[in-house]
């Protein structure tokens, strides 16, 4: 019941979206927003959903600690429990554990050619096959573009998608495709880009790219949990 | 005695096990005047250095023990504590460091940086201890300090800057040139004791005039003054650039290195100045105590010899005196005559004979003020125990004791090996609060339980040589633990006649899984269906259910039972009767909760070169690890994952081996989790062989 409960709340759903997976093998997507608005619990929310469908999930973090990002999934893990009022967390923990798999860098030396070493001490030894990838806190600057070419090859071969964070910055206007500016040289790279706007005291969630064929009206992220909700039906349950 | 806590230094010597440790140390107790000559390491002239201690600690490779020594250089107070460089001994570790301001990483400069070098590297990280290093054995053939230099940089990502140059390498090696100074150092006389200051040899200077430059920059990141200097191209002072290099060293973002060959007496002296002059003083550093009263909440202490005394006993030793306790004050002053609570205990003491130690000999105090380390006689205390002034509550160490997660059985080979293994047993549990030790009721075994094979290892073999005592010792048992898994009904009826007065008892109700909680009883009868002079009856008979589960003997944890009706009689019903009813009634119920075994598993953390990660992650996929994630740390990486604690038995040689040496792992319990269903059927065989062969 948890597990239908929580991909219920899958933020692609809730979105409008028809399928959970909205990336084919080699896609990338991503979420893009200013710093501390809430990218990384996003990623979270969509590798929880895969974890609970008992599919592995490869959190590639760059600059954090393996902790931090494990907090990271704890934290949202234990809100969407308390949002779907579920007791007894333990069992459905236990369960997603061996589907995730944290991987970290120092932002300066992470690049393909090492995530690909990486990944074939995984896979030559049957420890863990991805099926979904998310890399997080990669830096957009003029050098990302061979970086993601190659990043592109690794999720072709894998045949999985893989979601990026992209960090944005208040001073910069978006560009005419209202894509923000940080992705000029790679927007043809993404499939589909989701920003989370704060406006007022809201952190809204809109498709920027590759949006629903009919959107589910508009998304928000919830400060205080940080999880993904639909205002409308956040009204009805508190009324 | 004035006391300026600004001339106190506690420091640790933290090395690899053959970069001459014990050389230095002993050549720093003689030229602070505290030995009055130089032994080398035990064995050549019979006599022994100093700082010698436990012949098992050689021979491991590890520091199991430490001991404080006390010195003076140049109106300086130094406390040299020696620290336990193996990462199983967490609580010893965490005691040690506890204790340590700031640190000599020796390295040696044939050998470099080395597996060992890189674990008490580790340890200082984590403790954040602010360190400088000493490259020893310069006079060695093959040595190569500035290669050393650059492995610091590249196998432990420090900040590292030469602050002397050598004067001549290997056996040519004659003194050393000071790029603070610009002077050259020989150290004459017949055990180096005289220093003698020149100018640097003409040879040098052009390489003593670029390394200073490296230092200079260096030094500049943490002075403004001193990039000003540089940029106005004026000429620095001394103080200024050591002052810039001191404030580095405070926020670990600089480890300054000097070199030189305590066997051959060249370098120690400086090495000296450096600890007055660059490591910090205690009130340098924050110290943190925790509240007892407030959820063990953070509380800084101020290292002010006029607040209220908070202490913490480090280290137990058993002298001819009796107990003698290690101790470091870190507010207020501890006197001769003062009451003092132990926190732990609750119990008050009155201190009586306080000393200085210096290895075996001491000398006796009045007091010992914040910031400094001295030692007791006469208290009753365990080792981590706080004693604070009346009236506080705080605690130094967290109280929380992990229990233990792995047990052996020993067997004494003889009376007088079973006296001495009690006193052993007795010290031990004192020093360490996760060591336990009990007697197996039903086999009359002695079984001593830990955090660990090596924890337990060490132990075992201390028992032998420390105190004669020859033990046999049995194969590791692991915890195991008995759980359910989903609620389950009771209603039992305990009834017996058989002549005499009868039995009778009736309990209804349901168990069901508990999370985070080892046992909750709740009594919902009502209308006294179960009379309530019988109730503590029912839980006292379900608790004792709990000591051996009945689908394997290991004790029942997780379990909530509730009691919501039942029957008794007027005449037959008694506590006896009620308990057995319990006892029916957990049965009754306990196979139809689903139960399930639960084992320890245990946090390992692997730092490995990065060329051996693949191998690491396939040795602990093999033994059932769930690996967590990975850490690319440039050079080096670092491996998390769970393990069952049954499958870590004999890893730390698996992983030499498979890794050159390289690896080092930690290992600390995490949780307790349901085992799979192939390894609890064959928990199951073994139990009932065992039973077998029993009867």
């Amino acid at each position: 019941m948890m597990k239908n409960e929580i991909t219920r709340r899958n933020p692609l759903k809730l979105m409008g979206y028809d399928a959970e997976d909205i990336l084919n093998p080699g896609d990338f997507g991503a979420i893009t927003a200013r710093a501390g608005v809430g990218k990384t619990a996003f990623l979270v929310q969509l590798a929880l959903d895969k974890l609970l469908r008992n599919l592995n999930v490869l959190h590639i973090s760059l600059g954090e600690p393996v902790e931090k990002v494990c907090l990271w999934y704890e934290e949202v893990f234990r809100n969407l429990a308390f949002d779907c009022n579920i007791k007894y967390l333990d069992p459905f923990w236990d369960a997603i554990l061996p589907n995730r798999f944290i991987m970290t860098f120092k932002a300066e030396s992470f690049s393909a050619e090492r995530l690909q070493e990486r990944l074939t001490d995984l896979t030559e030894q049957d420890i863990f096959f991805p099926r979904m990838m998310l890399i997080d806190g990669l830096l957009f600057d003029e050098n990302t573009k061979a970086v993601l070419v190659d990043l592109k090859k690794i999720a072709k071969e894998l045949g999985i998608g893989v979601w990026f964070s992209v960090r944005t910055h208040r001073h910069e206007s978006p560009r005419t495709d209202s894509l923000p500016p940080v992705m000029s040289q790679v927007a043809d790279l993404f499939d589909v880009v989701l920003q989370l706007q704060p406006e007022g005291k809201d952190i809204f969630v809109r498709a920027l790219k590759g949006a629903p064929r009919e959107p589910a009206g508009e998304l928000i992220l919830d400060p205080a949990t940080l999880l993904v909700r639909n205002p409308v039906e956040q009204a009805v349950n508190c009324a | 005695m004035k006391n300026d806590i600004r001339q106190v230094r506690n420091i640790g010597i933290s090395a690899h096990i053959d970069s001459g440790k014990t050389t230095l140390t002993e050549r720093i107790l003689f030229y602070t005047d505290r030995i009055h000559a130089i032994h080398d390491v035990k064995g050549k002239d019979g006599i022994g250095a100093t700082m010698d201690s436990m012949e098992l600690e050689k021979e491991r490779g590890i520091t199991i023990a430490s001991a404080a020594t006390f010195c003076e250089w140049k109106g300086h107070k130094i406390n040299i504590i020696d620290t336990p460089g193996h990462v199983d001994f967490t609580i010893e570790v965490e005691r040690s460091l506890r204790v340590l301001d700031g640190a000599v990483l020796v390295l040696c400069s044939v050998g470099g940086v080395q597996s060992q070098s890189i674990t008490v590297d580790q340890q200082m990280k984590r403790y954040k201890v602010p360190c400088i290093a000493f490259i020893n054995k310069c006079d060695r053939s093959g040595a190569n300090p500035f290669r050393v230099v650059d492995q610091l940089k590249e196998k432990l990502g420090h900040n590292s800057v030469a602050m002397q140059i050598p004067i001549g390498l290997e056996a040519d090696f004659k003194g050393v040139a000071d790029l603070v100074s610009m002077k050259a150092l020989y150290f004459d006389g017949e055990n180096g004791e005289k220093v003698r200051v020149e100018e640097i040899p003409a040879d040098l200077l052009a390489e003593a005039e670029e390394k200073r430059e490296i230092l200079v920059d260096a030094a500049s990141m943490f002075s403004d003054e001193l990039t000003e200097l540089i940029l106005e191209e004026k000429e620095i002072p001394n103080e200024l650039l050591l002052d810039a290099v001191r404030q580095g060293v405070l926020g670990r973002k600089l480890t300054p290195v000097f070199i030189g060959s305590a066997y051959k007496n060249k370098g120690v002296q400086p090495l000296l100045d450096a600890v007055n002059r660059l490591l910090p003083c205690p009130a340098d550093v924050e110290n943190e105590a925790l509240d007892t009263e407030h959820d063990e909440a953070s509380v800084i202490l101020d290292s002010d010899s006029e607040k209220p005394t908070v202490a913490l006993a480090f280290k137990l030793e058993d002298g001819q005196y009796g107990q003698l306790t290690y101790i470091r004050v870190y507010q207020g002053n501890l006197k001769k005559g003062d009451t003092l609570v132990n926190v732990r205990s609750g119990k008050k003491i009155k201190i009586g004979r306080v000393v200085r130690m210096h290895a075996s000999q001491m000398e006796d105090i009045e007091s010992i003020p914040a910031g400094y380390i001295g030692a007791l006689f006469g208290i009753d205390c365990a080792s981590g125990d706080t004693f604070t002034a009346p009236g506080l509550s705080l605690t130094m160490t967290s109280m929380f004791v992990p229990a233990p997660v792995i047990s052996l059985a020993i067997m004494p080979k003889d009376n007088k090996s079973q006296i001495n293994m009690s006193k052993a047993l007795n010290r031990f549990s004192k020093e360490d609060p996760t060591f336990k030790t009990f007697v197996d009721e039903e086999t009359g075994d002695t079984i001593i339980s830990g955090m660990g094979e090596l924890h337990l290892d060490v132990y075992v073999e201390r028992m032998r040589r420390e105190y004669k005592a020859e033990v046999d010792v049995g194969q590791p048992r692991v915890a195991y633990r008995e759980t359910i898994t989903r609620m389950a009904e009771f209603n039992y009826t305990h009834k017996k006649q058989t002549g005499g007065s009868g039995q009778y008892g009736r309990i209804a109700g349901y168990m069901e899984p508990l999370a985070d909680e080892e046992f909750v009883f709740e009594n919902k009868v009502t209308g006294g269906a179960i009379p309530t002079q019988y109730i503590p009856a029912c839980e006292k008979g379900f608790r004792a259910c709990l000591e051996k589960g009945p689908s394997m003997e290991f004790p029942v944890t997780g379990i909530k039972i509730l009691i919501n009706d039942g029957a008794s009689h007027s005449v037959d019903s008694s506590e006896m009767a009620f308990q057995a009813a319990a006892r029916g009634a957990f049965l009754e119920a306990y196979n139809k909760a689903a139960p399930a075994i639960l084992e320890p598993i245990m946090k390992v953390v692997v730092e490995t070169p990065s060329e051996f990660q693949g191998a690491v992650m396939g040795l602990l996929n093999q033994r059932r690890g769930l690996i967590v994630g990975t850490q690319d740390e440039g050079p080096m990486c670092v491996i998390e994952a769970q393990v069952p604690l049954a499958e870590m038995f004999g890893y730390s040689t698996v992983l030499r081996s498979s890794t050159q040496g390289k690896a080092q792992f930690t290992m600390e319990f995490a949780t307790y989790r349901q085992v799979p269903q192939s390894i609890a059927e064959e928990l199951r065989k073994k139990a009932a062989e065992v039973k077998k062969n029993a009867a």
